[in-house]
């Protein structure tokens, strides 16, 4: 639903920006940025759904239960790694990880374990590596990730210190 | 034979995932098949958003000034552009990487990859799904960790381009 709704204000957007500069550009511009679009709604199509399919079968072979239960055999700083490798692994939208999150903490998770999960489960993606190195390159993609995953680490533990 | 090489080679890692996903179709059809169908729920559900990213990657591509991106998101932009690029990451739905063709269209055209840095981190705050976050996991939990997210998102870009180094300041 929130997608539709979303995804309904991002056409309204676009469309009025098309509207508006239908009467300023010339509209050979406005026609080569349609097929520019075009082009890439197809390789969009294709790479996003190729990923929507390997997080897909990972979710099926890999059950939340099954990954909760061995994240549940850390503590402490170890928790933190294995909290952060296995949202790596697994990915979904921000708000897929709350429910997940709650059945750590039911299950007696610490609050660093339960945070590194929640973080790396949105920030850090092995499964879309491949895709931000094809489109925002080598150098971005590698720096990115590694600020990004010592960066969970010290988070996690300020959340532990706080909480 | 050279297209076919070079659709073959730009699209490697689909034809890989598609083979793993032949094999776990032998493994366990039951399980693949819902996993299949998980997947064309997804992306039907994210249709809409991904024909806006597209035409709006086209836009940005073709009809927006490079002056325009410098001055918001780009070198003239500064501490504001960051904020910026943090605060579209909280809001916008769907996974980040179905942005990322978006992204490089603006980095082509001068954004600072500082900004694109800190809205992919900021990705993991979600201010319309705060409420449930708070339902599940508390409001000191939901509220602290937010922040945090929101305020290593700048850090993190400021980081990126740091250690990014001098090459892309030539842009």
């Amino acid at each position: 639903m929130e997608n539709l709704i979303i995804g309904l204000i991002l056409l309204i957007v676009v469309a009025t920006l098309y509207l508006f500069s239908l009467r300023r550009a010339d509209h050979s511009k406005l026609k080569k940025s349609l097929t520019r679009s075009l082009r890439i709604l197809i390789q969009n199509s294709i790479r996003l759904f190729a990923i929507f399919l390997i997080i897909g079968m990972l979710q099926n072979f890999l059950s939340k239960e099954a990954m909760s239960n061995f994240l549940l055999r850390f503590r402490g700083f170890s928790g933190i790694l294995a909290g952060e490798l296995a949202g790596s692994i697994m990915m979904g939208p921000a708000a897929s990880g709350y429910p997940i999150a709650k059945y750590l903490f039911d299950s007696g998770a610490k609050t660093p374990l339960v945070s590194a999960f929640l973080l790396s489960w949105v920030m850090v993606g092995i499964v879309s590596m491949p895709l931000e190195y094809k489109d925002l390159g080598r150098k971005f993609m590698i720096t990115r990730n590694i600020v990004t995953i010592i960066g969970i680490i010290f988070l996690s533990l300020i959340m532990g210190v706080l909480i | 034979m050279n297209k076919v090489k070079s659709i073959l080679k730009d699209y490697a890692l689909e034809i890989a995932i598609s083979l793993i996903a032949i094999v776990l179709v032998i493994l366990n059809p039951g399980k693949a098949y819902t996993g299949f169908k998980q997947a064309l729920e997804n992306f039907r559900s994210l249709l809409l958003v991904m024909i806006g990213v597209s035409l709006l990657s086209g836009y940005v591509s073709v009809v927006v000034s490079k002056e325009t991106i410098r001055r918001y998101v780009g070198k003239e932009s500064g501490f504001k552009g960051v904020i910026a690029g943090a605060l579209f990451g909280s809001l916008m739905v769907g996974p980040a990487y179905m942005f990322f063709s978006f992204f490089k269209e603006m980095v082509s055209k001068g954004a600072k990859p500082r900004v694109v840095a800190a809205s992919i981190t900021a990705w993991a705050v979600k201010l319309p799904w705060i409420p449930f976050m708070i339902a599940l996991l508390g409001a000191k939990f939901a509220i602290v960790l937010n922040l945090l997210i929101f305020l290593f998102a700048i850090v993190c870009g400021y980081l990126v381009e740091l250690f990014l180094g001098k090459a892309e300041e030539q842009r």
